[in-house]
């Protein structure tokens, strides 16, 4: 009972942390697409935060530096259980454009963090972003917080 | 306390009330709109294997070639194979794609192509839709297909197949409708003009007293012969043509604005030293305000802006008489167009103020 009433919680508020390590941006801005009247990301129940503390979601942009490896395990840390990690663009993914040959990034992500969804597109769409944040993270924080009990 | 009372009227009402429950997002929120260039598509029996996409690819590990294994009755096929992970749809691979039908298609810009032509040229020619009657003697005239279009009840030359062989502009019946336009020499061409404006004003100035002592109901007229510009022009550039269309284009049907500097009238004030807007009249304690024609865009700011009436302008009118031995410019001036010289009298009646 108490367990059914944890699984609507928190499917129907994700609360959302956006942390860019090392990319260009361009992802950024489609995920502030996304607070705008046109999308309007609230109205599914996903709020931004800047502090990991307080998300269940990690949104990482980017391809990981030098000076991110250390802080990117930390900021996974310090999110509270049950926590999905959603890598968006082609930069979590591949390092994209910045991988190049003698390069310092260190992609993919999935190397330091689990990585529980991906978006490909250099930037994706935020229709894409939306939609893979809505089909893979409500039932994968459900899930995650009952294995944890 | 109004507004409040405001605001529970209006939650109170049914309207609100659907609104509310039945707010939804469009949509076209969902849909990639057409023109949105997605992922590329390979069509890999068209691929030669020159390997141009991968080059041109700014992601490194977006395209690879790949090759099918060799089977005994044929070769392995080669072929590119996009990582959607790295592949960042700018459609370049489309772009630099050298087979035809492409290989990679990838939004809708790599399907234009430019269109060029193996000629050099020197001269365009541009037709004046304002002055074009569409009697479409040039149409006629023109010994190349598709370089003169007529589209819209508009006459048109396509640069990219015409041959500049000048038919076109003997045919025309309208001067000025069709054009020359010479691409080479343009800093001599701007000194012609130069030189041609400023000879202009200078006969104008000449001829100062007599404008001056202009009666309201007579025009002023004077001819210039065309030989002497004509033959200063050529020591600037020796191209003839060039120079004889130059001169026609800068005199022909041309006003001309030209100001006047009453030096007597300045009272130092420098309003019009900043205005100017290209620095033509300075400012020194030793000689005043001076203006440089030369440098003088005729642009009459400092007209309006002066207000001891020390700069003036007057526009003159220029047509020319073309010619082949004896051409000349014709110069008209109406009276009405002419500065106020006279002073105010000092006891104007002033509306008086309430």
């Amino acid at each position: 009972m108490l367990n059914t009433l944890k699984d609507i919680v928190r499917k129907s508020s994700i609360h959302v942390c956006l942390v860019n390590t090392g990319g260009c941006n361009g992802c950024d801005i489609e995920v502030v697409a996304l607070l705008s009247p046109r999308y309007d990301l609230e109205q599914y129940g996903i709020y931004v935060h800047n502090n990991p503390r307080e998300a269940d979601v990690i949104l990482v942009t980017g391809a990981v530096t030098d000076q991110w490896l250390e802080n990117l395990r930390r900021i996974y840390t310090k999110a509270p259980e049950p926590k999905v990690v959603v890598a968006i663009g082609n930069c979590p993914l591949t390092g994209d454009v910045f991988n190049q040959e003698g390069g310092s990034v260190y992609a993919p992500v999935s190397d330091f963090i689990p990585v529980d969804a991906e978006i490909s597109g250099c930037p994706p769409r935020p229709s894409e972003i939306l939609e893979a944040i809505l089909s893979v993270v409500p039932g994968a924080i459900a899930l995650k917080g009952r294995q944890n009990k | 306390m109004s507004s409040v009372i405001w605001y529970l009227y209006e939650f109170a009402q049914k309207s609100w009330a659907e609104k509310f429950t039945g707010a939804k997002s469009e949509h076209d929120i969902v849909e990639k709109p057409d023109r949105f260039r997605d992922f590329p598509v390979v069509l890999k029996e068209y691929c030669i294997g020159c390997g141009a996409c991968t080059a041109a690819c700014p992601s490194p590990t977006a395209i690879k070639l790949v090759r099918d294994k060799d089977t005994s009755e044929k070769v392995g096929r080669v072929y590119p194979v996009i990582n959607n992970r790295a592949c960042i749809r700018c459609g370049f691979c489309a772009e630099v794609c050298p087979t035809d039908p492409k290989t990679i298609e990838c939004g809708e810009n790599h399907l234009i192509r430019e269109e060029f032509t193996i000629l050099p040229v020197e001269k365009h020619y541009v037709i004046d839709d304002y002055l074009c009657i569409r009697c479409k003697k040039c149409l006629k005239a023109c010994c190349v297909e598709g370089a003169i279009k007529e589209e819209d009840n508009r006459i048109s030359i396509d640069p990219s197949n015409c041959i500049s062989c000048g038919d076109c502009l003997e045919s025309c019946p309208v001067k000025g409708a069709l054009k020359r336009i010479h691409m080479p020499h343009l800093d001599e061409q701007k000194e012609i003009i130069n030189m041609v404006v400023s000879r202009l004003e200078k006969a104008l100035e000449d001829k100062e007293e007599e404008i001056r002592n202009l009666p309201r109901d007579k025009l002023f007229k004077m001819e210039l012969p065309l030989k002497p510009i004509m033959d200063d022009s050529l020591k600037i550039l020796s191209d003839e043509e060039l120079v004889q269309d130059i001169i026609e284009r800068v005199t022909d049907r041309m006003k001309l604005r030209i100001i006047t500097w009453d030096e007597s009238k300045c009272t130092q004030c420098r309003l019009c030293v900043k205005e100017c807007p290209l620095g033509s009249i300075t400012y020194s304690p030793d000689s005043g305000v001076k203006r440089d024609p030369d440098k003088c865009l005729r642009c009459s700011t400092c007209y309006q802006t002066c207000p001891f009436g020390v700069a003036g302008y007057f526009v003159a009118k220029f047509l020319l008489d073309d010619q082949k031995d004896d051409g000349k410019i014709m110069i008209t001036l109406k009276p009405s167009l002419l500065p106020i010289t006279e002073p105010i009298p000092e006891n104007l009646p002033l509306q008086e103020s309430k």
